[in-house]
């Protein structure tokens, strides 16, 4: 028996694309007990996140005619029938949006290359994203409802748990999920490396705008103590105040709750500073010269870069911080190399290669194999 | 082994300290990315050379050995590697070995002057007890302030770092400045405690007919390093000083500690009889 995957990931096809080969969480058990029932699987996993859709599937059927009869499953399953592979569409897909499928988008792999790909997933290696881990824990999940509904066996059970293992030690033995690639993620490590803890830290919100939001919610997320929002649009400040559990102050009222807060994200969309050194100095007296960490993620900025001058104020805006993330980013490319390695000693210890490789070209199955043998009758 | 002195124990103990130090300059050039594992147990191996070194001199000597320069400034080293291998168990603050080893290869150096070891006597005039701990506090205080303007040091770094936005500043496994501050103040205040502890000892002791305590030039000179750092504590409590001003005066209360040391020993009838 054969572990195969076929799937679509952002790497190949876009979201337009993605969004119609989705499974809700409610219809996997169900599409795996067809997909078994059908008898071109013994064992499957369906992993369905926003970046990727995937079958993992441990089959007893002649590898090209395994694959295909999965890519079937999967155009059924979106609604997109059988049709020839250029001109499917789902069903009520509209507007010059629909995406044409030309068979390109899914990709196929056989083992041992099925096999890295699974542990590639894992690790996050594959993801949009290099390194992060909320793959993990969605393949977790994916893993853990074919499993409690009874669709993993010994192969699939024994590869998942092998990638799970693999994952965590790249983690622990690599630097590929080291450091932070976004800006919300940034701006709460400059936090950790300026104040003791952020348990007793309060954060002022200046516009509340989408970055905003995610940086407060990174931040809250570590334990920051509490969130002022303010906002010109006093509705907004206290709809986001809400959400967040803060509380909302006038846009002409921040200032005078000053004194008590450690972190500021500013994002307005002023054309001119809002905060400058003559309107800081004062403010920092009245804090006590505590540190000041200031995030000014607004084009044009809201904060003069001369503040920075101020001690213990501590002043990035969002080149700053993108510049971190992209040099965080590319440490985690320097890393592929190394992960890929242990991936093939994991890969090559876990498995002993069957004879399917005579099939497939270095493993990686070609639909456009499978249109030529259907245009020439094969 | 008896041509193996206490004194090449030391020298083992300072080559230590300057592997430590070479190693600080990986460290530095890698943005200090690694774990200390490796300069932590440098300085240990350093530490347990150092220990019987002076465990060596005290038998043969048959007292504490703070009794010449080149005790007393081994012994200073000794208690700032000491304090770091009890700090340095904390993971972030290990970091602090990086930043100690090249003050500990110079405070070294500096102590294996000939000069500074003349032969003993005997036995010294004036011992026991007293004479160990008020010399043991003194220089246990000397030690903390040394570390803590290590610590100082480190901050200095750190902060610049975060100011400039040096990739170092988040890549860095620094603890965090607030804390690096706050073990900082909190090495000084120990260091205070003791150095009081110390004079308040150093009253008490007997000492040769005639020779006064409060104006002996030594203790002039420590009764000023005791205003200058009780100043700096008092200006935290206040808040006066910026956090990078504060940094700034306890490296340089150490160093002029360190520059003056020797010169106010040799003026002193009380220390240099």
């Amino acid at each position: 028996m054969n572990v195969v995957v076929i799937g679509l990931s952002h790497h190949s096809s876009p979201v337009e694309l993605r969004e119609r080969f989705a499974f809700a969480a409610a219809e996997i058990p169900d599409a795996l007990k067809s997909l078994r029932d059908s008898g071109v699987a013994c064992e499957a996993v369906i992993l369905s996140t926003c970046n990727r859709v995937e079958i993992y599937a441990a089959t007893p059927l002649e590898l090209a005619k395994a694959i295909a009869e999965l890519r079937e499953f999967l155009l059924r399953w979106a609604g997109t029938g059988t049709e020839p592979l250029a001109s499917s569409q789902r069903a009520g897909s509209t507007g010059g949006g629909a995406h044409q499928i030309a068979g390109e988008e899914f990709y196929a792999f056989v083992e041992p290359h099925s096999l890295r790909h699974l542990f590639k997933v894992a690790c996050g290696l594959d993801s949009m994203v290099l390194g992060e881990t909320e793959i993990f824990g969605q393949l977790k999940t994916a893993y853990g409802l074919a499993f409690k509904h009874g669709h993993t066996g010994a192969r699939l059970n024994k590869a998942f748990q092998r990638a799970f293992h693999t994952a965590k030690h790249i983690r622990t033995h690599t630097n590929i999920q080291r450091g932070s690639v976004s800006v919300a993620s940034v701006t709460v490590e400059l936090a950790e490396k300026i104040f003791n803890s952020l348990g007793d830290r309060e954060v002022l919100v200046i516009g509340a705008g989408d970055t905003s939001e995610k940086t407060a919610r990174a931040l809250l997320s570590r334990g920051a103590k509490n969130i002022v929002v303010t906002n010109r649009s006093f509705d907004r400040a206290q709809a986001l105040a809400g959400e967040l559990g803060g509380c909302a102050v006038p846009f002409d009222d921040w200032a005078a709750k000053f004194e008590k807060i450690d972190i500021v994200i500013s994002s307005t969309s002023a054309p001119h500073h809002i905060l400058n050194r003559a309107k800081l100095e004062p403010l920092m007296k009245a804090r006590r010269q505590r540190p000041l960490l200031l995030i000014d993620i607004a084009v044009p900025r809201d904060i003069d870069p001369e503040v920075n001058f101020l001690e213990n104020v501590y002043l990035y805006n969002v080149d700053d911080l993108q510049g971190i993330a992209n040099d965080y980013l590319k440490l985690r490319r320097e890393e592929i190399a190394r992960c890929e390695v242990m991936i093939a000693e994991k890969v090559k210890s876990l498995l002993v290669v069957e004879s399917s490789a005579d099939f497939v070209d270095e493993g990686k199955f070609r639909f456009s194999h499978l249109r030529k043998s259907a245009q020439s009758g094969g | 082994m008896a041509w193996f002195t206490d004194r090449h124990f030391f020298l083992l103990a300072v080559a230590f300290y300057g592997l430590s130090t070479v190693y600080s300059v990986f460290l530095w050039r890698m943005g200090f990315r690694r774990d200390d594992h490796a300069n932590y147990f440098l300085l240990l191996i350093a530490f347990a050379l150092h220990t019987a070194a002076m465990v060596k001199r005290g038998f043969s000597v048959a007292h504490c050995p703070v009794n010449n320069l080149y005790e007393a400034t081994t012994f200073v080293a000794w208690t700032i590697v000491a304090a770091y291998l009890v700090i340095g168990l904390l993971p972030r603050l290990r970091f602090l070995g990086a930043f100690a080893s090249p003050v500990l290869l110079a405070i070294g150096v500096f102590a294996l002057m000939p000069a500074l070891d003349p032969p003993h006597g005997l036995q010294p005039e004036f011992s026991g007890a007293l004479v160990s701990l008020h010399a043991a506090t003194i220089l246990l205080a000397y030690g903390a302030f040394g570390l803590g303007a290590v610590a100082a040091a480190m901050f200095l770094m750190q902060q610049h770092d975060l100011k400039f936005h040096k990739l170092r500043a988040v890549l860095s496994m620094f603890p965090p400045i607030q804390r690096l501050e706050s073990v900082a103040v909190w090495l000084v205040f120990a260091g205070f405690i003791l150095l009081t502890v110390g004079l308040a000892a150093g009253r008490h002791l007997p000492r040769p007919a005639g020779t006064p305590y409060w104006t002996d030039p030594k203790v002039v000179w420590s009764i000023c390093l005791w205003f200058v750092y009780l100043t700096l504590l008092v200006l935290r409590r206040l808040r006066m000083p910026s956090s990078r001003g504060l940094a700034i005066s306890f490296i340089a209360a150490f160093v002029i500690l360190l520059l003056t040391f020797w010169g106010t020993n040799l003026l002193s009838p009380l220390h240099h009889p």
